[in-house]
């Protein structure tokens, strides 16, 4: 596999929230606006891919037995350092995300990267996987964030757009709206890939 | 698939090598967390304090100095050139739907609110912090203690609360009515003495 391929596939293809379908409860709790979304997308993203550079570095040192709770070691490691720097350098954006950072030691997609493709491959695929991989959760949390924010607040980046004749409905900013347009998204993309899927085999036929 | 690898493992994992792969990996995690918590700790703590002032002359921009009342903790009056109090600040920590709301509530000394400035929360995006933006920050200018209720749970309160927040309205609107209580106090003991 060529390495853009390593690289892009993240971003559509293997999009990990609408179509590995992992970490959703970040893509439901922090996408309530686009601002937060995007922060907590950019620390998944810095996360996910020094993980994934550190696991393949040790994958030759670590037991196989203990290799999960070595991971998520690492992992811990990881995020607390994101949160110190967060902490120092920028006091309002640590504030802005909260608990929420915490939280990104236990994201399913962190550790099932480290487990289905670091610890098999060199550094650079493994540095670009995460890349990729980071890339299109920011990109899913980014789409779901921006049209919870327009349909529920009226705005986009905390910029009123809709004027004051839209009463948002409120439904959007609570969980359930993220639920629904989670699904509808899913649905979107599968719909996508099907007829990309029949276009590939019209060609072969051809 | 963790099947196969552990089998073709077995030979050469005895427990100690896996108690030692888990202790130097705990040991060297352990090392760079304090190493790096060694050189940043310093800088967040000078951030925060910074980040304090800063909000505190947001809050009162016309005061020339801030200086700490001695022995009250959490209450700091805001000066003008003359060294008159313009108005206090104070931090009251109500509790709100995602847990604590740090805020700062500036109090002028004859028991109205002036601003207020909600420095940290956890309440819920979109909802809980739209009690930091106006319409709702708007309505709190000048109002005493016994205004200081939302309109829904007394006849004597003038608070509107925010649609799909009201616990926060609520938490929000009873720290600043502590706030003003506190200064109240404050300044009745100050002139007795």
């Amino acid at each position: 596999m060529n390495l853009w391929k390593i690289f892009s596939r993240g971003i559509l293809e293997e999009n990990p929230i609408f179509v590995l379908a992992l970490s959703l409860c970040p893509a439901l709790a922090v996408t309530s606006s686009v601002a937060t979304a995007l922060t907590m997308g950019l620390t998944v993203t810095f996360v996910i891919t020094m993980n994934n550079v550190v696991v393949s570095v040790i994958r030759k040192l670590v037991n196989p037995k203990v290799r999960v709770p070595v991971y998520i070691t690492s992992i811990a490691t990881i995020v607390t350092l994101a949160i110190l720097m967060l902490e120092a350098f920028a006091p309002e954006l640590y504030q802005s995300l909260g608990i929420y950072l915490n939280l990104v030691v236990v994201f399913a997609i962190i550790l099932a990267r480290a487990e289905s493709f670091a610890s098999k491959n060199g550094v650079l695929p493994s540095l670009l996987d995460g890349l990729g991989m980071g890339a299109g959760f920011t990109l899913a949390m980014i789409v779901v964030g921006a049209i919870r924010e327009l349909f529920g607040n009226g705005s986009l980046l905390g910029v009123q757009i809709l004027g004051t004749w839209y009463n948002p409905p409120l439904l959007f900013i609570m969980a359930p709206g993220a639920f629904i347009v989670l699904g509808y998204l899913v649905g979107a993309m599968k719909i996508y890939q099907k007829k990309k899927e029949n276009r590939e085999k019209e060609r072969e036929h051809v | 698939m963790s099947e196969l690898t552990i089998n073709h493992d077995t030979k050469s994992s005895g427990i100690f090598k896996i108690a030692l792969n888990l202790t130097v990996t705990c040991l060297v995690s352990g090392a760079i967390i304090a190493g790096v918590y060694y050189l940043t700790h310093p800088i967040a703590v000078q951030k925060e304090q910074e980040l304090e002032i800063q909000s505190m002359k947001e809050l009162v921009p016309e005061a020339a100095t801030t200086e700490e009342v001695t022995g009250e903790e959490g209450l700091t009056a805001a000066l003008d050139e003359d060294g008159s109090v313009i108005a206090y600040i104070v931090e009251v920590e109500p509790k709100g739907y995602g847990g604590a709301i740090d805020m700062l509530v500036a109090v002028t000394p004859d028991g109205a609110v002036s601003n207020f400035e909600i420095v940290s929360a956890d309440e819920t995006p979109g909802l809980g912090t739209k009690a930091a933006e106006s319409p709702f920050k708007d309505q709190f200018s000048g109002k005493t203690s016994e205004e200081l209720q939302l309109t829904k749970d007394s006849s004597e309160g003038t608070v509107e609360a925010i649609t799909g927040a009201t616990i926060t309205s609520r938490a929000v609107t009873k720290g600043m009515k502590q706030a003003v209580d506190r200064v109240n106090t404050y300044v009745e003991e100050a002139s007795q003495e």
